[in-house]
Formats: structure tokens, C-alpha cells, sequence
């Protein structure tokens, strides 16, 4: 790797990491959503990125770890941080819960099944009124934490993306993007892809856990239909195949294009945000469905481990 | 749940189910012929069903249209958006992977209801069009919902005819066992996909023009027609014409026979489990589906 690239990013960390001292709290919220949306994305390109298998209900994970730390904070007082965790664990059971069975299905029945999943989680979370609330939703105790959440949920955000760099470099990521390439060629050359789908489908599931924990602390209220929503998970895809998909910095250049665009844009145009969001995902999946990144690796032949 | 059930409520239960059920396998059909010509899964199915329904709407509140009769303007409009889509978008990505054509229908579809917020608005609209039910022995059932179902078995026959009996209907299975074979058979495969779209809108359009005298009307009634209809496909077995038709009855009687011991949110829900269930027991759907 180049001398500028660590440079870059040192800059780039100490920039973030100074910058709730000049921000104003929109600011910091602001950044905080950015940072969530990059642990968003990266977390299913971990999944669907390197495997090939489209997990269509990501967000099932976000609303369960939201869930799993609203009520651990709201009825056993756990702290923040330690509940958030305990979000990222839930998720990762309902990881092993749903993949253990699901993870044997190929090409669309697996995104079906997400599918079906989260639409199953949120008639549940309506449904178990004494738990979770039912459609009146959950609050909170009132918190000022914006910062210190805008901390942790950039260290995720980071965290996921240093697992991604591992991954990729690692024999484990090359056993995932050989099941992408070839599933049977894969079982053939001795791999056991079962396990790997399964453990990359776990590592996908944690991300997602803990920043919807986050969330719902930094928000202090959730209901069904606003941790549970398909189109939060659409989102994720885009941004992943956006930046391109498969690659390291491209969940966070499509995080940060999109968010972006989002924030800028759309704000403008609020009754035709829809129409212009289903535009740009026509155009990127027609246009480029390798992503900024995939273009410029196969452009300039840069490497795999970008 | 200490409710009592007796045998006429079954019975009532039963046959409630199979109205339904017709609707949706008539609306399924479509969406499976789509995934059994070219393996793409419509998200934009529901949207589809949704304009139907305003079609419906409108021609009923503006010129009184009988609702029935606007089944002739709704399909042939919806059968040429389904063709245009199919033209100009779906056709560049039935070869690509599943998470394209996914992608790519949502984009279509949130760009459709978006279009329909700005045109129609957000408020709920009803045809207000043959209220009332037919009373036999201990049973009644809505008249809308038993003539919906008389449609839904006439159009879904039709279609079954056209697949089975003429060349294009043969054509249409053909490409759907195999693209390869059919082409060397000298069938325009590019052809066939245009027609799979447009049939497959005609019957959702038809899907929507019969629920709108059912249900309420707004531009998000879709969504839950496009799940649903992925639900008939997979537990008929995808790619499986026939199946679609057990799959769409199954989806309406299980979910009228949960209603009689849940509520109606978790009904929905016994319909996700039922998916995920079928996905792991018998992920080819209980007639076989097409291996890819």
C-alpha cells in the first residue's frame, strides 16, 4: 500500500474524532446517522457482498438488536454501551437461529426467506405488547449522549470496516468469494461452504446489532414500522453497490455519496424522494452494477483488496 | 382462546379461504410466470395491482363505469406498461444476478407508488359498488368478494387455456423449461418476455380492478400483494403454472383458518412462517418447482 494511504486516514480518523468539539449537536447527529449507514452497508457486504447470497431483510438484525437493547435499557436499567453489545449478541442468535436453516437455500428463495423474515419480526414486535410495546412503540429514559454515541457508533462503523479489510485478505475471504464465483466448484475444491456462510452470515448479523442499539438510545423511541422498514435495507444495498460491491472502501464511499445526497438533496424535494431514489437505483443497477470502485479495479487494474 | 367453533364457521371459514385463494392465484400466476420465463422476482408486481385498482377508481367515480366491465380497460393499459417495462428496463438484467432484477423492480416499484401519491393523492378511495352479502343456509358471503372470485376463476382459466392450447401458450412453457432448446426450436425468446410481462401485468391489473371494490384503495396497497404472491410461488413450486393455483387456494384457506384462533395481525404472520417453513421443508414448493 502507498505511504499517503495510512497518512490519509490518520488525518481522516483525527478529523472525525475532533469534530463533535466544533460541530453543533445537528452536526454530530448528522455524522452519527453517516457512521451508522457505513456499519449498515458494510455489514451486508460482508454477507452479500463476498458470498453472492442477497440477504433482502438486513434489517431485521438492526430492529432486533434495537429492540433487544430498548428493552434491556428501558425494564432491567442496563447501561447504554453494555446494552448496545448485548444488541449486536441478539442479532447474531437470530443470525444463527435463521441461517442455520435458510442458509441452504440458493439464489432468490434465500431472499425470499429474509424477506419473509423481517416482515415476520415486525408483526411480531407488534404483537408482544407486554415486551416490546406493541404499535405504540417503546421510549426511553431521556439521555444526552449524542456524543459519546457519535464516538461508538464511529468505532463500529470503523471496526466493521477493519474486519472487512481482514476478511478480504484473509484464505477465509477467499473461501467466501470462491462461493460467490462458483458454489459448487467451491464444494469441490474441499470447502465447506455451509460453515462459511454461516460465519459470514453471523459476522454480517453483529454490525447491524449494536448500531440499531445505538440508534434507539440516540433516538429514545422506536416502534415497529420504524426499525423494521424494507426500504432501510434497500438502502444498505444501494449504498453497497453504489461504492461496489465485494470491495473494502466501497460501502463507505457509497455510505457517504448516498447520505450525502440524501441529506443535500432530497431535503429539497420531499414529495419526490421516492421517485428520485427508485431513479438512482435503476440507474446504478443498469448503469453500473460493479460500483465506483468495480469500475475503476477493472479501469486501472487496481487490486482486489481495495 | 375459549372461543367456541362450530362446523358452520369452518364451513363458512373454508369457503372464505377459497374466494380469496382464487384472487391470489390468479395474481401469483403472474408474478410466476415472470420468475418461470426469466427468472426475475417482480417487486413491482403489487404497484402494478395497485394502478389496476385505480383504474378501476377512477373510470367507476368519474363515468360510472360498471367496475366489472373497466377488467377491458384496465388489463390491455397495464398489459402495455408491463410490456413497455419490459422493453425498455427488465430486459437488461434477466441475466444478471437475482439481486439485480430485485433491485431493480423495487426502484420501479417505490418509483410507481411515488408517481401515484403525486397523481391520486394519499387518501383512501372505495368503489362503493355491490355492498352486501348472498345468504345460503347457516353461511353468507360479500357479493363482491364471491363475483371477484368468479372473475379471478374465469381470467386465471383463460390464461391456463392460452398456455396450454395455442403455440404462443406453448411457446411461453417452453421457454420456460428451457431458453436454450426453445430458441434452437426457433422460438423469439425476446418475444416470449415481452408477452410473459404483459400477461403477468394484465393479471395483476385484474387482481387490483376486483379488489377495488373490496378494499381500500391508496397508493401502498401493493406491497402486500407482491409478498403475498411470492408466498403462492414458493409454496406451489416455482416455475410450476399449476402450482401457482394450489398455492394461491393453500395461501387463502390458511390464512381464513388462523384467523378463526389469532388476531388479524399475527394472521399475517402465520403466512411469513408459513413461507419460511415451506422454504425449508420443500424449498422446490409442494408441486415441484424447476430447478435451476
Amino acid at each position: 500500500m502507498r505511504r499517503w494511504v495510512p497518512a490519509l486516514l490518520a488525518a481522516a480518523v483525527a478529523g472525525l474524532a475532533l469534530y463533535p468539539l466544533v460541530a453543533t449537536g445537528y452536526g454530530v447527529r448528522m455524522m452519527l446517522q453517516l457512521f451508522m449507514w457505513v456499519a449498515l452497508a458494510q455489514s451486508w457486504n460482508l454477507i452479500s457482498g463476498l458470498t453472492g447470497y442477497v440477504s433482502f431483510g438486513h434489517v431485521a438484525f438492526f430492529g432486533t438488536g434495537s429492540y433487544a437493547t430498548a428493552i434491556l435499557i428501558a425494564s432491567l436499567d442496563w447501561p447504554w454501551p453494555v446494552a448496545a453489545l448485548a444488541g449486536g449478541v441478539a442479532a447474531m442468535v437470530l443470525a444463527l437461529l435463521i441461517g442455520w436453516p435458510c442458509l441452504r437455500l440458493k439464489g432468490p428463495y434465500f431472499a425470499i426467506a429474509m424477506l419473509g423474515l423481517n416482515e415476520a419480526l415486525r408483526v411480531a414486535a407488534s404483537y408482544f405488547e407486554g415486551l416490546t410495546g406493541g404499535g405504540l412503540g417503546l421510549s426511553l429514559p431521556t439521555l444526552h449522549a449524542s456524543v459519546e454515541i457519535y464516538y461508538v457508533m464511529g468505532l463500529v462503523a470503523a471496526l466493521v470496516t477493519a474486519a472487512t479489510y481482514v476478511i478480504v485478505t484473509s484464505r477465509f475471504g477467499l473461501r467466501l468469494m470462491t462461493i460467490r464465483e462458483d458454489e459448487v466448484a467451491a464444494e469441490a475444491m474441499g470447502i465447506d461452504t455451509f460453515r462459511y456462510k454461516l460465519y459470514a452470515f453471523l459476522l454480517s448479523a453483529a454490525g447491524p446489532g449494536i448500531v440499531g442499539g445505538l440508534s434507539a438510545r440516540d433516538q429514545g423511541y422506536i416502534e415497529p414500522i420504524s426499525v423494521f422498514p424494507l426500504i432501510m435495507t434497500i438502502t444498505m444495498i444501494v449504498m453497497v453497490l453504489f461504492g461496489g460491491k465485494g470491495t473494502i472502501w466501497g460501502p463507505v464511499l457509497g455510505a457517504v455519496m448516498l447520505f450525502t445526497l440524501q441529506e443535500l438533496v432530497w431535503a429539497t424535494f420531499i414529495y419526490l424522494h421516492q421517485l428520485l431514489f427508485g431513479a438512482i437505483i435503476v440507474a446504478v443497477v443498469l448503469a453500473m452494477p460493479r460500483g465506483i470502485l468495480g469500475v475503476l479495479q477493472q479501469k486501472y487494474n487496481l487490486p482486489r483488496t481495495i | 382462546m375459549s372461543v367456541f367453533i362450530t362446523p358452520a364457521m369452518i364451513g363458512q371459514v373454508v369457503i372464505s379461504g377459497l374466494l380469496a385463494g382464487a384472487l391470489y392465484a390468479m395474481v401469483a400466476l403472474g408474478l410466476g410466470l415472470i420468475f418461470g420465463v426469466m427468472r426475475v422476482l417482480n417487486v413491482a408486481h403489487g404497484p402494478i395491482l395497485m394502478l389496476g385498482a385505480y383504474v378501476t377508481f377512477w373510470l367507476f367515480s368519474t363515468v360510472g363505469l360498471n367496475p366489472y366491465l373497466s377488467l377491458l380497460v384496465s388489463m390491455p393499459l397495464l398489459f402495455v406498461l408491463g410490456v413497455l417495462l419490459q422493453r425498455f428496463l427488465v430486459r437488461r438484467v434477466v441475466d444478471a444476478p437475482e439481486l439485480s432484477s430485485l433491485l431493480l423492480t423495487f426502484g420501479i416499484s417505490i418509483a410507481m407508488v411515488n408517481v401515484a401519491q403525486l397523481a391520486f393523492t394519499s387518501d383512501l378511495r372505495a368503489v362503493e359498488f355491490l355492498t352486501g352479502s348472498f345468504v345460503l343456509g347457516p353461511f353468507a358471503f360479500s357479493k363482491s368478494r364471491v363475483v371477484a372470485c368468479a372473475f379471478a376463476v374465469a381470467i386465471t382459466a383463460g390464461a391456463f387455456l392460452f398456455l396450454q392450447r395455442t403455440r404462443l401458450g406453448k411457446a411461453i412453457r417452453a421457454v420456460s423449461q428451457s431458453r436454450e432448446v426453445a430458441q434452437v426450436c426457433g422460438v423469439n425468446v425476446q418475444r416470449i418476455h415481452l408477452l410473459a410481462f404483459g400477461m403477468a401485468s394484465a393479471l395483476a391489473a385484474a387482481g387490483g380492478s376486483l379488489v377495488a371494490v373490496m378494499v381500500a384503495i391508496q397508493p401502498e396497497m401493493g406491497g402486500i400483494y407482491t409478498f403475498k404472491s411470492f408466498l403462492v410461488i414458493v409454496l406451489g413450486g416455482a416455475g410450476n403454472y399449476p402450482g401457482a393455483l394450489l398455492g394461491g387456494l393453500l395461501l387463502g384457506l390458511v390464512e381464513q383458518l388462523s384467523s378463526l384462533f389469532l388476531t388479524t395481525q399475527v394472521n399475517e404472520a402465520v403466512a411469513y412462517v408459513l413461507l419460511v417453513v415451506v422454504l425449508l421443508v420443500r424449498p422446490t414448493g409442494l408441486l415441484g418447482g424447476r430447478t435451476s
